[in-house]
């Protein structure tokens, strides 16, 4: 013990590896106690993970910088050579010339030694917290703090981002540490888009990422969904829209929806930039490469194509099934329908709709605005509520606005489209149009029931169709076409 | 219990009967465009059409060999509806509507006022101003999705000369798709053209007693009634639509427009149309709803006095010196309208004069003078005649001298005040204008 203090003492010649010394002991013992807490479960914070693996490895690296260089600069100011400095830190027996090299050698191999499998095991550590999502989501703060906040909120919050966005191997592992080198520079610099832009073109190709639970061999089938809509009434009226969709098909694997991504083909595509939500030109391939090409007649002379062709995967479709914003009607149904936002409070669509799309002038303002609002109203109004039941809303409305608004980054309701579905005229409506048309002017289906049928169509019984024509009714043809639809679906 | 089979059974036929191929596609057709084209959905669900079952499909169904049909999802349509379509259930007006003036609106493509937006305007205001109103003659183009070309599509002018032969558009006035009586009986509705500098009639009407009392009684008119007879059903108010068009005690609403009509106030000099008296008294009838018999004598009499004042002092001396000047082929650019006095005595009867007459057929007042006659009086003394003058004719400055000196209704150009004065309070300057009543 007395040896290796006297070699540390020795290696303190100025104030720059003294300091040099502190940092690198410091960090390693830091390291050793926090792993070590870590492992046997005393904090579970992942916050800590960005101290232990990578401020701590950051100072050891630069303390063990700092041994050499103060060394270098005591040979400079003191202008006497190696053999005297040593003589003078260390003892002679220390720098005896021996068959194994002096016993400085020998220590200096050891320290070399064990500070290499520190810095091997920081690494490796110091890896492995950088894939989790807690890295990626927190370690440019402001930045990428509105994906981290839905992306936790989505089906994926258990999937890392980097098993989507990464992929395997060396050469993506490669690939994404020098972007993250290019994202800290432009963090810092404050050189990047507010909101950020989707990264289209870094994405991992769906088959590398998305299949990996999401095998094209299984087969969902047809899938009946509910979209429930209140009314901004009193009493909250219900309103249900229940679709039969298509997805595909156990007889035949390439019907319905999913003949998208099937096997047997390739569907390809070139949009107008890189937006992908005006498209150029359609193929169909099939196996073999022939196929069909549609073109779209409203554009007129060259466009600008961005990447040229793409094949279309499953973020084509699904390009939010992870940061997923909201609606603010949307996100006031969804609290409804799961409760979060009590039904029974007379006219709360209405007035959480209001609150949250109100102008705030920041998030705090914004969140205490809810509170305020809200209460006020219902104080003013008088109306017989249950006990808690404005404050329940209140909470439940904050929670959507945290989740959705993002000051900052310019993030405010919907920032990005949505191509699941066809929200206003997008996502299938993109390629299923009138506009995109084969060589004898054919255009791709886009008639309603070819990708879902329809059983309630904003209607107070979720399955309106599915009920007596009534004859009385003018929606009686509209009742009967798509109760028969839906019922040539089982034959 | 037979009462029930028999029940049964006319619950099955009628199933059966609602199985046709025309009432799948119509459920098809509201399907995709309650998604594409919610508001047109609404509008005609809430419709006299969708409340009485008539389906998309009944008013858009083609025959493969229209000349502007095509196949859209399995069926055979046509996007145009004209008055040939509508005439499957509403015969007899589409029968009055083609037999009316309204359906010769868009024959107009042969008249001055085409030409004069082909040559000073250009062919992008022709479709988007006069065909807009008058109607286009529709255009096919078989590279368009629904075989209209885009420069006769959209065109909801009410004289369209449509592929099918027939002439006009039922949906200038009943708009798609809501094709609200209530909407037709607006003024506001016939406003979209009869307005402007050239037939302000529904300024001239917001002018009028009957205009006002519109704005204030608007909600008592009960404009969505089925039965809609002046002074029965309502009585605050007539529109456009009371006065030329619904019913009376008498008589049936008319879809011919021309019915009640007695003066053509259109051309350059005011005519009385053919069976004039028999529109006229189709008209008395109307107002006789609210009105008293002396009434609507009495503004017929001061009517019928100002269309001939029109007429006699200005519309015809100023229409021959016109003619004049064109048979001596005086002007140096010979295209219609390539001089300026071509545009102002375009404007003395094309503008002015039809609003001092409009004015005056519609009460009016300020239209009647201040828009009208005094317009009329101001063109012709100061720009008309000045500009015939300076082609320095003798044949056309003697007509002018001779009309200013001898004519009793221009004397006045060149006596004193005091003497004009004394004239207007003697009655003896009023009398000159006596022969002009009862004529």
């Amino acid at each position: 013990m007395n040896r290796i203090l006297n070699f540390i003492r020795g290696l303190l010649v100025n104030r720059i590896s003294k300091f040099g010394v502190v940092l690198v002991t410091s960090a390693f013992i830091s390291f050793i106690v926090l792993e070590f807490f870590s492992l046997v479960g005393i904090y579970t914070n992942a916050y800590f993970g960005l101290i232990t693996y990578l401020l701590l490895p950051g100072l050891f690296l630069f303390g063990l910088l700092l041994i050499p260089l103060g060394w270098w600069r005591h040979k400079v100011t003191s202008g006497e050579n190696m053999a005297a400095l040593l003589a003078d830190s260390f003892s002679t027996e220390d720098i005896q010339k021996r068959w194994r090299g002096s016993n400085l050698f020998v220590w200096l191999m050891i320290f070399t030694f064990i500070n290499i499998l520190f810095i091997v095991g920081a690494s490796v550590r110091t890896l492995h917290f950088m894939d989790s999502a807690y890295f990626c989501g927190n370690a440019c703060h402001s930045v990428m703090h509105p994906e981290w906040i839905v992306y936790q909120e989505s089906p994926h919050a258990r999937v890392p981002c980097v098993e989507c966005h990464v992929g395997e191997g060396m050469g993506a592992l490669v690939d994404s540490k020098l972007n993250g080198v290019r994202q800290m520079f432009s963090a810092t610099f404050d050189l990047y888009e507010r909101p950020i832009p989707t990264p289209v073109h870094r994405l991992r190709p769906s088959r590398e990422t998305c299949e990996k639970c999401h095998w094209p061999d299984q087969f969902y089938g047809n899938r009946i969904i509910r979209i429930t809509h209140y009314l901004p009434d009193s009493s909250n009226t219900p309103e249900y829209t229940t679709l039969a969709m298509k997805i595909d098909n156990e007889k035949d694997r390439n019907a319905g929806i999913h003949w998208h991504i099937s096997r047997d083909h390739r569907v390809l595509y070139s949009s107008k930039d890189d937006a992908r939500e005006e498209m150029v030109e359609i193929r169909v391939e099939d196996g073999q490469g022939a196929g069909r090409i549609y073109t779209n007649r409203r554009l007129k002379g060259p466009v600008e194509t961005g990447k040229g062709l793409r094949e279309m995967d499953c973020v084509d479709c699904h390009n939010r099934a992870t940061h997923r914003y909201e609606d603010p009607s949307k996100a006031v149904d969804m609290a409804i329908v799961h409760g979060d936002i009590p039904a029974e409070l007379p006219f709360i669509k209405r007035e959480a709709l209001a609150v949250l799309t109100a102008n705030y002038p920041d998030k705090s303002a914004g969140l205490t605005g809810i509170g305020q609002r809200l209460e006020g109203y219902y104080t003013a109004v008088e109306f017989p509520t249950s006990p808690g039941d404005v404050e329940q809303a209140i909470v439940a409305c904050q929670k959507i606005y945290k989740r959705n608004i993002h000051p900052l980054m310019n993030v405010n309701w919907n920032p990005y489209p949505d191509y699941i579905g066809h929200q206003h005229d997008g996502g299938c409506f993109r390629c299923h149009n009138e506009d995109l048309v084969d060589e004898s002017g054919n255009h791709i289906p886009y008639d309603c029931t070819t990708c879902h049928s329809i059983l309630a169509w904003d209607s107070p019984d979720a399955f309106q169709f599915l009920q007596a024509v009534d004859s009385t009714t003018t929606d009686l043809h509209l009742h009967q076409y798509l109760q028969r639809e839906f019922m040539k679906l089982g034959k | 219990m037979k009462r029930f089979y028999l029940t049964l059974l006319i619950l099955l036929w009628s199933i059966l009967a609602a199985t046709e191929p025309g009432e799948t596609a119509a459920g098809k057709c509201v399907t995709c465009h309650k998604e594409k084209n919610p508001g047109m959905y609404h509008q005609w669900r809430n419709s006299g059409h969708g409340r009485s079952n008539v389906t998309c499909y009944d008013c858009h169904q083609a025959d493969k060999n229209d000349p502007d049909a095509f196949e859209h999802e399995g069926a055979t349509i046509a996007t145009l509806v004209t008055p040939f379509d509508c005439s499957q259930c509403h015969e007899k007006e589409a029968e009055q509507t083609m037999g009316s003036h309204h359906a010769k609106a868009g024959e107009i493509l042969e008249s001055a006022d085409a030409f004069l937006a082909h040559v000073a305007g250009g062919h992008p205001a022709v479709i988007v101003g006069c065909e807009s109103c008058h109607g286009s003659k529709v255009k096919l183009d078989p590279d368009s999705p629904n075989k209209l070309s885009k420069e006769s599509w959209p065109n909801s002018g009410i004289g369209r000369l449509n592929p099918d032969g027939s002439k006009g558009s039922c949906n200038a006035c009943h708009s798609r798709h809501s094709f609200s009586k209530e909407q037709a009986r607006q003024p506001e509705n016939c406003g979209k053209c009869h307005l402007g500098p050239d037939h302000p009639q529904k300024e001239i009407y917001e002018e009028s007693k009957h205009g006002i009392a519109y704005r204030t009684f608007r909600e008592d008119l009960n404009m969505n009634r089925d039965s809609w007879v002046v002074g029965v059903d309502y009585y605050q108010a007539p529109t456009c639509a009371s006065c030329h068009m619904s019913a009376t005690r008498k008589q049936e609403v008319t879809h011919d427009v021309g019915d009640r009509i007695s003066w053509t106030l259109r051309p350059i000099v005011s005519n009385k149309l053919d069976n004039w008296e028999e529109k006229r008294s189709n008209m008395t009838d109307v107002c006789l709803g609210c009105h008293q018999k002396t009434f609507v004598d009495g503004h017929y009499y001061q009517y019928d006095a100002l269309v001939e004042l029109y007429n006699e002092k200005f519309a015809k001396p100023a229409k021959e010196i016109n003619t004049m000047l064109h048979k001596k082929n005086l002007m140096e650019r010979k295209a219609a309208f390539s001089n300026e006095v071509d545009w102002l005595f375009w404007e003395l009867w094309h503008h002015e004069g039809r609003r001092a007459r409009m004015g005056t057929a519609m009460m009016g007042p300020d239209y009647a003078w201040w828009h009208g006659i005094y317009d009329v009086a101001h063109n012709f003394y100061f720009q008309f005649l000045p500009a015939a003058r300076e082609y320095d004719d003798h044949e056309i400055n003697a007509y002018i001298d001779n009309l200013l000196e001898n004519d009793e209704m221009h004397t006045w150009l060149n006596r004193s005040n005091e003497d004009l004065k004394a004239d207007i309070r003697s009655g003896k300057l009023p009398q000159v204008y006596q022969n002009l009543f009862n004529k």
